[in-house]
């Protein structure tokens, strides 16, 4: 099982990065102009283009790549030098802690309001947090952050309107410095599981067992939670899954609009300057990350819903 | 009960993150107290917020933009320096020497100053450094002049040169003059993450895409400086949450584009003060037209696109009025500024007249412009776009990002673009890019990106490099402007002067620097975002 799923996962991997790799250099934009700027001669700049086998073959290139792959070599970034792993290394904290604050905020709001809602289906309460869902879906996460920081940073000043703080300094100033962008980039996530829970629920509130357990007396309120709520979780422990692509993307805007040195933004600033081997790594990092989270997801099913075992 | 437990949790971590201390990096050491009216006070921290990370810190293997001079150069000095008037004044150089012929300079070093690391200053340095910058691919171009370094005592260096170029100290006030340690050009890995400098901080941490902090250098050879005891700065790169933390209170200053912020600032004038470069620094936004390719290459069809552009309504609409319409890659304030010539002034009618005439002969006028897919760049764009359509021509626009662009630029695979450029502080710092001899065929790289050939213009940037009289230069350079209005490879819209440093008025000193012969030193340089020294900034409540 695992064997087949490593297999998988390498799979994913060859097809991503070759894909990437490809188009990073179908982009138009030579390398070599970022890193030596405006003033560098031609002859400047074939001797670059030479040093970092550039005008190699593309599939040399990318076999070469792969091959350091294989041996936790990613290169160094053309334009700062700096190693890649370790580029990454130093970035990923960042997003990880964003993304899991973003989840954690997502699911803490998400949970409470697909309940509430399920439990008056079609009442006003009901059709009052869909319209809430509704918002937050359909509102860009960029306009949200502005908004945030306008109410909290600028008008409150209770909590910081960008910057960071790693958890190793101080973890007060940690979570200060992540519940905002931790907010914006979550909220879009809580409508999207709330209404995956709500239609769950309304579902299982319907089943035999759960009227089996009205009649012998239970209270609605632990009929919900004990009985009726982890049989209707496995639609929104796949959306989690799903969803990390989701929040990768937006994790990139968040972290450009609050100023947060993550691997999204060292991204997106590696494809503007066209910093190929940078971007590579990303991808990998995100690749696999992206693949151990779902297989987690399935390990979570089993434990969710023990049926599942048997299917 | 658990909505209550949920409800308590929440509560909780809020309440941990409100009681908190202060933020780490935002905490600085007790300043001195307030000060007596204007006179400086030692002490403070100062949040600095910048637009984007540098590529490195290393002059010599590290392209620098305007975010790298400001980081870097807290801690890196350069051998010369700019005065307010726009005059090269020596810095870790104590005086630079041309002889008759302008094509050799003896540089004095300063004596008694030392790296942070305890390193000397002397002669060997800056000849190594000299030789590393001369070496480097990064300025080939801008350093083929210099044919050889020499040392001719332990604090003399002698810089012979092929040609006469008499702004050649210039150079040295920028990347390629800042001087580091030989241990930094030995391990220029290092030196790029770790930069050692003579300056008045050194260096403390950096956190790529985050912050660069510094400190006080309590052995800065310039007695009495820093004012500051640290100095961090912060990587925000969305304008308008940078802004927004200014507000906040999260930085005590920071670099700006937007009108808007000096607007908006601009009218706080009880917290905010807003500083704008002014002068040579001044950058010019502009078409920039590729004159090897049809149907550009047409003088006809490059005047009617002047003559057809509105650059009021351009200014109003896209700088709120804010800025002054050019004519010329130098600002009207400053002294290298000469009018005359024979710009087209704002004329749909003649602009027609000169496009049917070309149609007459070649058939409609169309072409392509390249432009970043930046919403204000596009605005001014489809503005020009609509001007150009009333007087015949058709103009199709194609996004690139920047980096295309800029390759696009370079080889001359182009029509037309949007274009920022010259804020050197002398205009030979504009030679290579306007120069005959540096304009390349579509296809080759060429650092004259216009591609313009004319001789008169690249006679008159020769006379400007090589003769020292002052007169003779000013009318050289007066030359270059008429040339370049009669020839329009560039159609000029504005000066950009909507670069800018704002700061809470608790923070003094921006643009107000001394220099070591006691003149007053440039304000604000560099472009996008201007930059400054932070030697003598100071904060009136440390």
């Amino acid at each position: 099982m695992i064997a087949l799923r490593l297999v998988r996962l390498l799979l994913v991997l060859l097809v991503v990065t070759f894909l990437s790799f490809l188009l990073l250099n179908l982009l138009p934009g030579d390398p070599t102009t970022q890193i030596l700027g405006l003033s560098a001669s031609e002859e400047a700049r074939e001797q670059l283009r030479r040093e970092l086998h550039l005008d190699d073959p593309l599939f040399s290139r990318y076999l070469s790549w792969l091959g350091g792959l294989a041996t936790g070599d990613l290169g160094s970034s053309y334009t700062t030098s700096v190693p890649v792993t370790e580029a990454l290394a130093e970035r990923l904290p960042v997003t990880l802690e964003l993304l899991i604050a973003a989840q954690v905020v997502a699911l803490g709001l998400a949970v409470p309001i697909g309940v509430a809602a399920a439990r008056r289906a079609g009442r006003p309460l009901d059709q009052a947090l869909t319209a809430l869902s509704f918002g937050l879906l359909s509102t860009p996460v960029f306009v949200l952050g502005v908004l945030l920081i306008l109410v909290f940073a600028v008008k409150l000043q209770v909590l910081p309107a960008t910057g960071w703080t790693p958890i190793s300094l101080d973890l007060g100033w940690n979570l200060t410095s992540v519940l905002l962008p931790a907010i914006t980039l979550g909220c879009a996530q809580t409508a999207v599981y709330a209404r995956l829970l709500r239609t769950d629920l309304i579902a299982t509130l319907q089943e035999d067992y759960i009227t089996l357990a009205r009649a012998r007396g239970l209270s609605p309120r632990r009929i919900l939670w004990r009985h009726a709520l982890r049989p209707s979780a496995i639609s929104l422990i796949t959306a989690i899954g799903l969803n990390l692509g989701a929040l990768i993307g937006g994790a990139v805007i968040i972290e450009t609009l609050f100023g947060l040195p993550g691997v999204g933004r060292l991204i997106v600033e590696s494809i503007f300057a066209r910093d190929y081997l940078t971007v590579q790594g990303g991808v990998v990092l995100i690749s696999v990350g992206y693949v151990l989270v779902n297989f987690a997801v399935d390990l979570v099913y089993v434990a969710v819903d023990p049926r599942i075992r048997r299917v | 009960m658990r909505r209550s437990m949920i409800l308590i949790a929440s509560v909780l971590s809020l309440a941990l993150v409100a009681c908190s201390g202060p933020r780490p990096t935002a905490e600085g050491p007790p300043g001195a107290g307030a000060s007596p009216a204007g006179s400086p006070v030692q002490g403070g921290r100062l949040v600095y917020a910048l637009s984007a990370d540098a590529n490195g810190f290393n002059p010599v293997t590290d392209q620098f933009a305007s975010q790298s001079y400001s980081m870097t150069g807290t801690i890196i000095e350069a051998l010369v320096s700019i005065d307010a008037q726009g005059n090269w004044k020596p810095m870790l150089a104590e005086s630079l020497t041309p002889n008759t012929d302008a094509n050799e300079w003896t540089i004095k070093v300063r004596s008694g100053i030392t790296f942070s690391n305890g390193e000397p200053l002397n002669a060997e340095v800056v000849k190594a450094n000299l030789d590393a910058q001369k070496a480097s691919p990064l300025n080939t171009a801008v350093f083929a002049p210099v044919k050889s370094i020499e040392v001719t005592d332990p604090m003399t260096v002698k810089v012979a040169l092929n040609n006469p170029w008499v702004a050649f100290p210039y150079y040295l006030a920028a990347q390629i003059g800042m001087i580091v340690p030989k241990s930094s050009l030995a391990d220029p890995k290092a030196a790029s993450r770790t930069p050692v400098g003579t300056g008045a901080f050194v260096f403390k941490e950096y956190v790529p895409g985050s912050r660069f902090v510094a400190t006080r250098n309590p052995n800065y050879w310039r007695k009495g400086l820093p004012y500051l005891d640290e100095i961090e700065f912060r990587i925000l790169p969305d304008s308008q949450t940078r802004a927004q933390t200014l507000e906040a209170g999260g930085v005590d200053a920071m670099g700006t584009t937007r009108d808007e912020d000096i607007v908006k600032f601009g009218g706080l004038k009880d917290a905010y003060t807003v500083g704008r470069a002014t002068g040579m620094a001044v950058p010019e936004y502009m078409f920039m037209l590729n004159t090897a390719v049809a149907p550009l290459d047409d003088l006809r069809v490059r005047r009617a696109l002047a003559h057809g552009t509105d650059r009021r309504t351009v200014i109003s609409t896209l700088r709120g009025g804010l800025t002054k319409e050019a004519d010329s890659p130098w600002s009207k304030d400053s002294k290298w500024y000469a009018p005359g010539g024979n710009y087209p002034a704002y004329d749909p009618a003649r602009a027609t007249e000169l496009i049917k005439q070309v149609e007459a002969e070649k058939g409609p006028v169309t072409f392509e412009i390249i432009s970043p897919p930046d919403p204000n760049t596009m605005q001014g764009i489809e503005l020009a776009q609509d001007m150009w359509r009333k007087i015949g021509v058709e103009m199709t626009i194609k996004q690139v990002d920047q980096a295309d662009l800029i390759n696009r630029a370079v080889t001359g695979d182009y029509q037309a673009t949007v274009w920022v450029q010259f804020s050197s502080p002398d205009p030979d710092g504009e030679y290579i890019w306007m120069h005959q001899n540096y304009a390349q065929p579509v296809g080759a790289v060429s650092l004259n990106f216009t591609r313009l050939k004319d001789a008169e213009l690249s006679n008159a940037l020769d006379t400007g490099r090589s003769n020292p009289q002052e007169d003779v230069r000013k009318k050289a350079y007066a030359t270059v402007q008429q040339r370049l209005r009669e020839l329009v490879p560039y159609v000029f819209i504005d000066h950009l002067d909507t670069g800018a440093v704002i700061a809470k008025t608790k923070v003094k000193g921006i643009g107000q620097h001394v220099l070591p012969d006691g003149s007053k030193g440039m304000p604000l340089t560099g472009s996008p975002i201007p930059y400054h020294p932070f030697s003598q900034l100071w904060l009136d409540q440390p």
